[in-house]
């Protein structure tokens, strides 16, 4: 049997992708797993509820967080997106140089266990930094602003703490994010 | 001479029909046309119910026997809605009603004598009910569904005036409605005499005993009809229209008549399940029909929810639709929206998936004459809700910022066409309209 399939062509990790032949009716994670190999964005609840299948989708008003087991691929033709794996800053050997601060310090806060949820954690607090560096944030709000950004998203091991500690330590050494 | 008489006889006849009309006026006003349906003769009269007059004070003996079926009753006419405010204590009330020109709040009916209304009479609470008149003489608003209630028996409210009396005090002052001047209340006379219908409905003989507890559950206890039924420019529910349906904070209140039921996929039996579980084939409640469900259908004897669909449907059958022809483009847009936003959680043969999304294929959203009700969801998204028995719905997301009106329009009139049966007629400037329109 052949899924009745056409052309998409879209952007990941900065890097023009396509044109590939797309099934209709797949979503993105499964192209995401299947046909690219990038296995960072995770099949957890496949209902749009756990958000670890999270990617960063860039978009003229900046960057948002879409769920890509619930957003079929053709979606994203001609729009661009960042997977976990796109975070890091490579050399030219394609080997990871240096973790962006996100994942820096999920690491160095033992953010997370089993890691199943990270992917999406990442996503969430990285459009979060990205979002204050354009629109810093009252201090006073800093804590309100990190519980919304994170609050979609489901962990299962170590309970939230770590993550939300962790984002807070990034809001606040990163320059430009915080005013007052 | 004769043509000084004339004016000055259609001078006179002029302030004659002046003083009258002010009068006439001054009478509306100071009550004299107040009709009350409440029986206060002082006399222990038994009614024909088998209840003694109001005016007597009910016994502590009396008030505990009556008050589990009040608790039933209650549960029935919905005032936990209105009276329990979001997160608020028991009965201390609340809920905001945005009017045109302010904002009311319900108020606190709990036993309490300063804040509440411990100090209320029996035959007070029997007045406010079904007159719409409170304790001293004060007029109510018809926010609270008096005009409904006043078809109330007086054993039922005898019945939920018991059960209210048992409920605890809460010390919560009543919040004040900001109405630009204090004076309105006072002319609900005149609202009162245009509105508020003078007898009360007696049973339909040529009808089955289930069909009149139905009405009795439908119009007077459950008073649906408050917000399924058109009001004109006094406020008052137009009676010739009544629960053909209305736009209700910002959404629509179905038409809930026979042909307005049928059109939307209802049997008599399919709305007796519908109406306790809040969810069925027709999809699931959503806006202010949640609270419904929640407050109070859900706690209706199989009997009873059985005898409201009776009224409700009256032998009326579901109507089968069929696809509406619709533009290729249109329809190629739309289904690829649908695809690649919706098919996950509904299906794509809409057929939806238990416990997290309705299925669309018999979704009673796209029976709908009208589509705001499918774009307010599309738009603004709709919550995760707990159903009775377990059942629950997730969350829907908003697509707001993921699609453009135009899109959304090609999506709704594909979902239209295709399953609902009904005209593929929505435009990108009706999306824009949901869009920029306000919400609660």
């Amino acid at each position: 049997m052949t899924l009745p399939a056409r052309p998409l062509s879209l952007t990941v990790n900065g890097k023009a992708v396509g044109p590939i032949d797309v099934p209709d009716e797949m979503m993105m994670l499964d192209v995401l797993h299947e046909y690219l190999g990038l296995t960072g964005p995770r099949m957890g609840c496949g209902q749009g509820i756990c958000h670890a299948c999270t990617v960063i989708l860039d978009e003229p008003g900046g960057p948002r967080e879409i769920r890509t087991c619930i957003t079929g691929a053709h979606y994203f033709a001609g729009r661009a997106i960042r997977t976990v794996e796109g975070h890091a800053e490579r050399g030219a050997d394609g080997r990871v140089v240096r973790l962006s601060p996100v994942q820096q310090a999920f690491i160095e806060h033992f953010a997370f266990q089993c890691g199943y949820c990270t992917p999406g954690f990442v996503t969430a607090a990285t459009i979060l930094v990205e979002r204050l560096a354009r629109q810093p944030v009252a201090r006073a709000d800093v804590e309100g602003v990190i519980e919304a950004a994170l609050a979609p998203h489901i962990c299962r091991c170590t309970g939230y703490v770590r993550y939300y500690e962790a984002v807070r330590a990034v809001v606040l050494a990163t320059p430009g994010l915080v005013v007052g | 001479m004769r043509k000084r008489s004339l004016a000055r006889r259609i001078l006179v006849s002029i302030a004659v029909v002046v003083v009258a009309c002010v009068l006439g006026a001054l009478a509306v006003f100071l009550g004299a046309f107040e009709n009350s349906v409440v029986d206060t003769s002082l006399e222990p009269l038994v009614t024909d119910d088998g209840h003694a007059s109001p005016a007597r004070p009910m016994s502590d003996d009396e008030i505990a026997a009556l008050a589990p079926r009040g608790r039933y009753l209650a549960a029935a006419a919905d005032c936990a809605a209105c009276h329990t405010g979001p997160g608020g204590a028991p009965w201390a009330g609340g809920r905001a009603f945005e009017m045109p020109f302010g904002t009311l709040y319900a108020t606190n009916i709990s036993p309490d004598p300063t804040y509440g209304i411990g100090g209320w009479s029996r035959a007070d609470f029997h007045r406010a009910l079904r007159d719409g008149v409170g304790k001293g003489g004060r007029h109510l608003y018809p926010a609270m569904p008096y005009v409904s209630y006043r078809n109330l028996t007086a054993a039922d409210v005898d019945a939920l005036y018991a059960f209210l009396m048992t409920q605890a005090p809460m010390a919560v002052p009543n919040r004040a409605d900001s109405f630009p001047f204090p004076y309105v209340r006072r002319f609900m006379t005149f609202w009162n005499l245009i509105n508020l219908p003078r007898t009360v409905a007696a049973d339909d003989r040529s009808k089955a005993p289930a069909w009149n507890r139905g009405r009795y559950l439908v119009d007077a206890l459950g008073h649906c009809g408050e917000c399924h039924t058109p009001r004109d420019f006094t406020m008052g529910m137009i009676r010739d229209r009544y629960l053909e349906g209305a736009l209700i904070e910002g959404v629509d209140a179905p038409d809930i008549t026979p042909a307005g039921l049928a059109r939307l996929g209802f049997s008599e039996e399919g709305l007796a399940r519908f109406l306790p579980a809040g969810l069925g084939p027709q999809g699931v409640v959503s806006f202010s029909m949640y609270d419904v469900v929640h407050h109070s259908t859900r706690y209706l004897t199989g009997d009873d929810v059985a005898a409201m669909a009776a009224y409700l449907v009256d032998g009326a059958l579901p109507v089968a639709t069929a696809p509406v022809p619709i533009a290729a483009d249109v329809a190629a847009s739309g289904r690829q929206h649908y695809v690649e936003l919706c098919s996950a959680c509904h299906g794509l043969a809409g057929e939806g998936i238990p416990h997290v999304a309705p299925a669309m294929a018999t979704n009673a959203d796209l029976r709908l004459p009208d589509a705001r009700n499918l774009l307010v969801a599309v738009v603004d998204g709709l919550p995760a809700r707990a159903f009775p028995g377990r059942e629950r719905m997730q969350a829907m997301p908003a697509f707001a910022d993921l699609l453009a009106d135009g899109e959304i329009a090609d999506l709704a009139n594909y979902l239209r066409a295709t399953w609902g049966g009904t005209a593929p007629d929505v435009t990108a400037d009706a999306v824009s309209e949901i869009r920029r329109a306000e919400r609660p």
